[in-house]
């Protein structure tokens, strides 16, 4: 390992580190509970990443993946244990089952083919969350999850459940990081610059892309299940396009193909709707001129500009 | 294979000898590329067969064709272009390897399928820009890169696809010299345009026009042959000239 490989471990540890004391230092826990949604929110990022920044996968419609398991989770908290691992294990299950059959279908087109009928599943299963009432309670939406339980501990709801986020965080970045460069990840790579030429060294380009599909959505998964114990439930709007708009926001906005970049791209979309809902009616008005503002001067989003001035810092040293 | 009614290549048959550099050719529009396409796997012949080693592989996909022992190469240059040379090729090793679905462990960590690339690379003269970025490669050398590939994935046979296209003359007799050699680790399928660098390089040489093969056999029976000249030579002259 390179000294500078180690520098960047060792500040990607101390950012866990500061995360996971902001707690204990007399941080307000209206701040901790805001933290936490971005981080959940960071999970769902890199999720998408994996797909639009790795793969080459565009999609309108992530917030299926998202919005499935809370319902999923939320559901089956209620009704039989808010057990944190197994209605993890539930949600997983359900979004798994419909990642594999719909990634079936939507892995066998790319580009805007490929966005467009993401979105279409999104939104059927937005219909069916407003027409099921029996299992959803239509637009009221799910209510009455209880707070989570890890073996048999109830854990309440601010610092336990922060921690609880912040470990599902930085297990997920740690497993994607991996993910992406494992030879599987870089076939990714490779498809997303040309899915002829992958093919052409032997790629099965439809099975890769559809892996790569069912993991974003598991992973996902791990996000809506958070968040639905975050919320104590859910509504169809966590299916709606918007919300996959969202997402999208988030991961360009901190920059895609990073992994990280979708983590700042998500503290920093929940701390500035924070700043702008309490000044502005129409909040989405500023925050899009930011967005357009950062993405024109910084294509590679704002871990671009991290990583930029990290590069200098090695250059200037050596 | 039909576009439409329109019959592109009718009764075309050709078969590469072990070992051998066998040429197709003919003017644009003689169907050489549809021919090749129904080959390699990118578009169904109507009627008719593609015979890998013995094996019925009409209609495969691309994946399973090179796992079956064809490689290809493009006639519009596609390398990884954000990727290093050796990485380009390591991909292609890792692939042969069968470690594509491998989603534990470093891509980097392969060092045998590392080792193997820059073997390649060097076996191609493309060792000095191993780590260059695709991208910034000259265009002759990114045509190389493609062929590079393409033997990493050690191939029964080499399918290329107008190799020299866009390049300059010494490029080209560059490129010619590179094919002849890599004959002795493959059999060579060449699709080409330009008739006096296939006259240079070839063991069997088959000429099409409209659609059908009008003449096969060694450089010289070709070359001498009439219908050829007439069909192919002479409007190359004549548009040369």
């Amino acid at each position: 390992m390179t000294a500078r490989e180690t520098g960047t471990r060792l500040l990607l540890a101390a950012a866990i580190a500061l995360l996971a004391g902001l707690p204990f230092v007399g941080v307000p826990q209206f701040t901790i509970t805001l933290l936490t949604e971005a981080l959940i929110f960071a999970v769902w990022a890199m999720s998408l990443d994996l797909l639009v920044g790795y793969a080459g996968l565009v999609t309108f419609g992530h917030a299926a993946a998202f919005g499935l398991a809370s319902y999923a989770a939320g559901y089956f908290a209620r009704e039989v244990t808010a057990d944190f691992f197994v209605a993890l294990l539930v949600a997983e299950a359900v979004v798994g089952l419909v990642a594999l059959t719909t990634g079936f279908v939507v892995t066998r087109v790319s580009g805007v083919a490929f966005a467009i009928i993401s979105l279409c599943i999104a939104q059927v299963l937005f219909q069916v969350a407003v027409a099921w009432r029996s299992v959803t309670q239509g637009m009221d939406g799910l209510v009455g999850v209880p707070l989570p339980s890890i073996f048999g501990v109830t854990l309440g709801t601010g610092t336990p459940f922060y921690l609880l986020t912040l470990a599902c965080m930085v297990v997920t970045y740690l497993a994607l990081a991996r993910l992406v460069d494992s030879p599987f990840g870089r076939t990714l790579h490779a498809i997303r610059t040309s899915e002829d030429r992958a093919a052409a060294i032997g790629i099965n380009v439809r099975l890769h892309k559809w892996i790569a599909f069912v993991i974003s959505w598991a992973i996902a998964g791990l996000g809506g299940t958070l968040m639905v114990f975050m919320k104590a439930g859910t509504t169809p709007m966590s299916l709606h396009w918007a919300e996959s708009g969202n997402v999208l926001v988030m991961a360009i906005f901190g920059g895609i193909g990073t992994l990280l970049g979708p983590v700042v791209g998500a503290i920093s979309f929940v701390f500035l709707r924070d700043e702008f809902t309490t000044r502005f009616t129409a909040w989405q008005l500023a925050f899009g001129l930011v967005f357009v503002v950062v993405v024109l001067a910084f294509p590679a989003g704002l871990a671009g500009i991290f990583s930029r001035a990290w590069n200098a810092l090695w250059r200037a040293r050596s | 294979m039909m576009f439409g009614a329109l019959r592109a290549v009718d009764d075309v048959s050709l078969e590469v000898q072990a070992g051998h550099v066998h040429s197709l050719i003919g003017p644009n529009g003689a169907g050489k590329t549809t021919a090749f396409n129904c080959i390699s796997g990118v578009c169904r012949p109507a009627g008719g067969q593609v015979l890998l080693n013995g094996a019925d592989v009409t209609g495969w996909p691309s994946h399973r064709l090179v796992s079956a022992g064809m490689a290809r190469t493009f006639q519009i240059t596609k390398v990884f272009g954000e990727l290093t040379v050796l990485e380009n090729v390591a991909l292609a090793t890792r692939s042969r390897m069968g470690c594509n679905l491998q989603v534990w462990g470093s891509a980097r960590g392969r060092t045998d399928a590392t080792a193997q690339a820059a073997e390649i690379l060097k076996l191609l003269g493309l060792d000095g820009s191993a780590d260059a970025t695709a991208d910034h490669l000259a265009h002759g050398d990114k045509r190389v890169l493609e062929i590079a590939i393409a033997l990493a994935l050690r191939p029964t046979v080499l399918l290329l696809d107008e190799p020299t296209a866009g390049m300059s003359t010494g490029e080209t007799q560059r490129a010619a010299e590179l094919i002849r050699s890599i004959a002795q680790r493959t059999s060579v399928l060449l699709v080409e345009h330009d008739m006096e660098m296939v006259l240079g390089i070839s063991d069997i040489i088959t000429v099409m026009t409209q659609g059908r093969v009008i003449a096969s056999g060694p450089p010289a029976v070709v070359s001498a042959d009439t219908r050829v000249q007439d069909a192919y030579l002479g409007a190359v002259d004549a548009w040369s000239t």
